[in-house]
């Protein structure tokens, strides 16, 4: 109970402001990612018989399943069925089926069922005997189902071992197993409504594989019969077979010869092969041949070949003949240059395909060839459609479409007869770097400050009424929008706009694809420009430097890439060279209230920097790929000036240093009785951890920059060094959180967070040895001993869920207190902890005294329950977040806040409320009719006071 | 006969499982407006050493359709004592402690309390039965602590607010005297002819709004002069008052 009182206490001392409800998606952004479809699992689905509705559900190449709305394109639910330390090789598999209230999907050995509606688990099951390589949904009902949920066919492969398992779509529970030992290769499975197919690759005496299809009975699981196609002249791996159609009345194996000049089509289950010539009228190499066919039961037989070429793409429609399984062409889609993609879908029995070129899109049935429907394209761009699903509507005889796109950058957008209603940026979860930019028309005006600033009063005086006759060419625009903003910011319940105090940013973000984004924070994260600087899959982008105008990307080979900041133009490129840097190192100063960067140097994967900085008057601290921690200094690039190297047995995970932009509004602390205790305040504190991963201790040691001096160290036991150790420096404080075990009887089990604070000594208004110095060394001392040693307060919390990355609010003058940022991976969510409560001066086991309580500390509990009001991300699911960054804006109150590494997240945090801004609780409306109030009664009035007056007068004589 | 023995160790440990039922409660009356995103997870960290053996030791599982969480296969191979928590969106949930047997069976599930020593077992949830056969499904019941909110509520324009804006309830003020008070005057000095002694000593005891504003008492600067002129003891003492009475 009273520890209960205590979090309430705390509740009602924290200055956090939270967010309003209807400052959601005005202050902050979210982009929700699954990351780029995997084309073989994205499909639309009826999650329901009773609505008519249908869902868009894929899973993604990070093995994430999601469902997203068609209508507006924001996610239902998602996910995450990758399994970490597990290696899978591909995304995964998804299937659904109509009618079918539940999507199975596969990753690794497991298969889980997830309810199509609110992404809820069914059933999940785990295979120890191999990966899952196929997983099929089995659209027969038979006596032992029920219609709403249909049982599973799962083949996993592994060691030369496939097994064929039938599962209960309700529990997910076996019903029967079909071995095969043959050591062939599983590749696939598949259905008929009386058969299940079970195809694996049987290689050859010489060369080549040979297809054998297996047919087991959907009751017992029995093999009936077993076929064997003799394709090993064309098949050298299962990359060579084209497609195995799956749930059509007819399935179907489609492989091509190796030279490409044709296609063969078996009916599976039957000894036929068909034998199509690709009518190649292009002159052009066919480059890809994809299959597209109906994947319900009862749709009609027919299925269509899509030929690539370098530069266009035709298409072919065949119908298969049920009784005799030939395969006969039906009608053609003509050549066209551009891009071109395919979809086919089916409502009851008619097949419909979809196909989106450059200039439009059309709608074709599958029976014959007359166009249904025709919309022009509003988009041609540069971006290659990869894939296409789609959704066709008939009502009477006009068909609507909606087709979701996948293209080359990552960009999945659904396009609703030929209009794109919404574009979904997945590959921003590749997001691996960002950083602001830096605007060049405020640093004109920092410039021409500054020449203020050092030229002679008259002088200075006469540039600034320059200055301003020179601004004066604005006043006639800046006169005409005045009524309009005038009436605008009356009329519309908008809080006033606050863009030209910085809080609009743009921030150019990278992704390991090779591609560079620059989002406006401005506008609810939307993409300014993006571009494809490499054509990679894993680009090692090291550091973003920006400077006004552009923005250099460093990789980690020593290459770099120069883009424009303002239209994504790439400037120049540098070559990569033949050292292998480790990280960027930047050097940066603080000047007034803003930081300036004068360097950066590459740092090797040894620790030692590329070369000398000479030029640059700093140090530099480097963490060592053998768990060292090195400093240099300006001339030597090869020895290091000192050398910190944890205990035995413990290697160095991290090691941090204060922010660039720390600005100290006090330096020191009052308190109740008016006395002040001195805070430790060394500009090169670097904060290291370090673990021992066999007896599983932690070690964070406060170390000088300069000197190497370790200032303060901790080792704390009972440290699970394969959970998060987060950790964080500031001003005169830092905090570091772990996974803490019970080692003793009276200890407790759980993620602590710790926060200890530095003073210049322990006793009030004493600067302790340094007593009334001004300046310091880090070197040389009067006193001997160099470096004073911190006096440090420190107290332990228990939080309730693990931290994986921690950062400090930046303000522009740090007058504004801080928040500890905190991303929680466990509950997917970002939270500010106000410094305030992580004060670790809060009386322990005794109520404050009043002048404690006039400083603003209460008791401490050893729980620290996150204030809801603390989370940041309120009430969204902000995932797999990385990295956060800070920035102050030109308000003090407001800094900004944008966390990326899987979602994308921008936010405003005020961590004393909005003290400078006019927020939305300002009513305009009710000043305005203060206003007219008193004019009124003023009008009322006069008259009144006038008649009483001229009354008076007479009165008085 | 001893592979047999293992096959059959093999199947029990396969077959133990801890089910997580979330109740309805007063908090939480509906468990199904629970998110999708709800987890639970079993943490803990092996003895020093034993760390390298069983790398999976922290387990999670998802929240399913019927408003359970159930963690399958519960890892053998030494005792262990777990963390379990439940996260979900604005729910708090407790903290429980799970003891699991060396076979992977469930020993035990007590409530715990965050930042307390983990001996200090709180009501018991579930606990082996020493005598009889050990059940391999163990379920017990989550608890739901409370709910967080995570937006700050705002005040809603009203008329009311409007009133009592200070600007307002001023002019409402002044209007009231500048109307109500000569009103008030009018009525009530007539029926009352005061007597000089009363009305110096409403004028003496400090100043006389009413009758200031309907004009019949002096001026306040011209009171506090007379009040002055008493206390230098000159002979015109007697206030103004009674010389106009």
């Amino acid at each position: 109970m009273r520890l209960q009182a205590a979090l309430f206490i705390a509740a009602c001392l924290s200055p956090a402001a939270a967010i309003y409800h209807d400052e959601v998606n005005h202050i902050d952004f979210h982009h929700a990612l699954l990351g780029a479809p995997s084309p073989d699992s994205t499909f639309f689905l009826k999650p329901s018989s009773s609505s008519n509705a249908s869902l868009l559900y894929t899973i993604s190449e990070k093995s994430i399943i999601g469902a997203v709305n068609p209508r507006d394109g924001s996610l239902i639910w998602r996910q995450d069925i990758s399994r970490p330390g597990s290696s899978t090789s591909g995304a995964g598999i998804l299937r659904g089926l109509d009618g079918n209230n539940a999507v199975v999907g596969a990753t690794g050995g497991s298969i889980s069922s997830w309810s199509a509606q609110d992404g809820k688990l069914i059933w999940e099951n785990h295979f120890a005997d191999g990966e899952v390589v196929d997983i099929e949904l089995l659209g027969l009902e038979d006596a032992s189902t029920t219609p709403a949920s249909r049982d599973t066919i799962a083949l996993t492969s592994g060691e030369g071992v496939g097994v064929v398992r039938r599962l209960d779509g309700d529990s997910g529970k076996v019903k029967w197993e079909y071995k095969d030992n043959s050591g062939d290769i599983a590749f696939q499975v598949s259905s008929s409504p009386t058969e299940v197919f079970y195809i694996s690759l049987q290689s050859a005496m010489l060369k080549g594989y040979r297809l054998k299809v297996t047919s087991l009975d959907p009751i017992t699981g029995r093999q009936s019969r077993h076929v064997v196609l003799n394709s090993e002249n064309d098949i050298t791996s299962h990359e060579s077979i084209i497609f195995v159609g799956a749930n059509t009345a007819s399935p179907l194996i489609v492989w091509a010869d190796k030279s490409l000049k044709s296609l063969k089509v078996n009916v599976i289950g039957t000894k036929q092969i068909n034998t199509i010539a690709i009518d190649n009228t292009s002159g052009q190499e066919v480059q890809q041949i994809t299959v597209h066919a109906p994947h319900k039961l009862n749709s009609l037989a027919h299925f269509l070949i899509h030929y690539k070429t370098e530069t266009g793409a035709w298409a072919e429609v065949f119908h298969v003949d049920l009784k005799s399984s030939v395969v006969t062409k039906a009608y053609q889609l003509p050549y066209l240059q551009g891009q071109s993609v395919v979809a086919a879908n089916n409502i009851d029995a008619n097949v419909y395909f979809t196909r989106v070129t450059d200039s439009e899109a059309i709608v074709v049935s599958s029976a014959s060839h007359g166009i249904l429907g025709r919309w022009n394209a509003d988009v041609s761009s540069t971006d290659r459609a990869i894939h296409a699903v789609a959704d066709v509507v008939t009502k009477g005889k006009s068909v609507a479409v909606r087709s979701a796109i996948l293209r080359e950058s990552g960009d999945w957008s659904l396009i609703r007869n030929g209009q794109t209603e919404w574009t979904r940026p997945e590959a921003l979860i590749y997001t691996v770097a960002a950083a602001w930019v830096e605007e060049e028309d405020q640093e004109d005006l920092v410039h021409e400050l500054e020449v203020e600033g050092h030229e002679s009063l008259i002088g200075a005086y006469i540039h600034r009424v320059k200055r301003h006759l020179r601004d004066l060419q604005h006043l006639p625009d800046w006169l005409k929008e005045l009524p309009k903003r005038i009436v605008t910011s009356i009329l519309t319940d908008e809080v006033s706009n606050l863009d030209s105090f910085g809080v609009a940013k743009s921030i150019i973000v990278a992704t390991e694809k090779g591609r560079v984004y620059a989002l406006d924070t401005g506008r609810q994260g939307t993409i300014k420009w993006s571009t494809q600087a490499e054509t990679t899959s894993n680009w090692d982008i090291k550091a973003i430097l920006t400077t006004p105008g552009s923005a250099e990307i460093s990789i980690g080979d020593g290459s770099s890439v120069r883009v424009n900041s303002s239209t994504g133009e790439i400037i120049s490129r540098s070559a990569p060279t033949n050292v292998k840097l480790q990280s960027i190192a930047t050097f940066e100063q603080q000047v007034g209230s803003s930081v300036v960067r004068i360097g950066s140097l590459g740092i090797q994967e040894d620790g030692s920097p590329v070369a000398p900085f000479d030029d640059i008057s700093g140090f530099l601290v480097t963490t060592s790929n053998d768990g060292r921690v090195l400093g240099w200094a300006e001339k030597d690039n090869k020895s290091p000036v000192w050398e910190f190297v944890p205990p035995a047995g413990q290697k160095v995970i991290k090691a941090v240093g204060r922010p660039s932009h720390d600005p100290v509004a006090s330096i020191g602390k009052v308190l109740g009785d008016r006395s002040v205790l001195y805070k430790y305040l060394n500009p090169n504190l670097v904060l290291v951890t370090a673990v021992n991963e066999q007896d599983h201790t932690a070690g964070f040691y406060l170390l000088d920059g300069v000197s190497g001096k370790v200032l303060y160290s901790v080792s704390r036991a009972g440290v699970d060094p394969t959970q998060p150790i987060a950790s964080a420096i500031s001003e005169n404080w830092f905090a570091y959180s772990f996974f803490g075990d019970a080692v003793g009887e009276s200890s407790a089990k759980g993620y602590q967070l710790v926060v200890s604070e530095l003073y210049e000594s322990p006793i009030v208004n004493d600067r302790g040895p340094l007593d009334s110095a001004g300046n310091y060394s880090s070197l040389h001392s009067v006193h001997g001993d160099s470096l004073p040693l911190p006096h440090v307060v420190s107290q332990s919390f228990v939080i309730a869920e693990p931290i994986s990355h921690m950062a400090v609010t930046q303000t522009r003058q740090g007058i504004t207190t801080r928040q500890l940022l905190c991303v929680l991976p466990s509950s997917n969510a970002i939270v500010g902890i106000p410094r305030p409560v992580l004060d670790p001066r809060r009386p322990v086991d005794r109520d404050p005294t009043s002048a404690e309580a006039e400083e603003g500390l209460f008791r401490y509990a050893p729980f620290l329950d996150f204030d809801g009001k603390w989370y940041l991300t309120h009430s969204r699911d902000v995932a797999g977040i990385k990295t956060v960054l800070s920035r102050p804006t030109l308000l003090e109150s407001t800094s900004l806040i944008f966390a990326f590494g899987g979602d994308i997240y921008g936010t405003r945090a005020t961590p004393s409320q909005a003290f400078d801004i006019l927020g939305k609780s300002f009513s305009k409306l009710q000043l305005v009719l203060t206003v007219v109030a008193l004019a009124a009664g003023v009008t009322f009035l006069a008259p009144m006071a006038r008649k009483k007056q001229v009354n008076m007068l007479w009165k008085a004589t | 006969m001893p592979f047999l023995l293992a096959l059959l160790w093999l199947c029990q440990l396969a077959i133990a499982s801890l089910t997580i039922s979330i109740p309805p409660s007063s908090l939480l009356p509906n468990p199904h407006v629970l998110p999708a995103t709800t987890r639970a997870t079993l943490t803990t960290l092996p003895a020093a050493g034993a760390g390298d053996r069983d790398p999976n030791h922290i387990l999670t599982t998802s929240l399913t359709r019927g408003s359970t969480l159930v963690f399958r296969d519960l890892p053998a191979g030494h005792p262990e004592s777990y963390l379990l928590d439940i996260r979900a969106g604005e729910y708090i949930f407790a903290p429980y402690r799970v003891d699991i047997a060396a076979d992977g069976s469930v020993l035990g599930v007590w409530e715990t309390f965050r930042g307390n020593p983990w001996d200090n077992r709180g009501a018991e949830k579930y606990v082996v039965d020493v005598a009889g056969k050990k059940s391999a499904d163990v379920v017990i019941e989550a608890k739901v602590l409370g709910r967080r909110g995570f937006y700050e509520e705002r005040a809603t324009f009203s008329p009311l607010s409007l009133v009592k804006n200070p600007m307002i309830l001023m002019a409402i003020v002044a209007l009231a005297l500048t109307l109500g008070m000569p009103k008030l005057m009018e009525n009530t000095i007539p029926r009352f002819p005061l007597t000089g002694a009363t009305t110096n000593a409403m004028t003496g005891g400090g100043f006389d709004l009413a009758g200031w504003m309907a004009g019949t008492a002096p001026s306040p600067m011209a009171s506090a002069e007379g009040a002055r002129d008493g206390a230098t003891g000159r002979e015109t003492a007697p206030g103004s008052a009674r010389k106009r009475g």
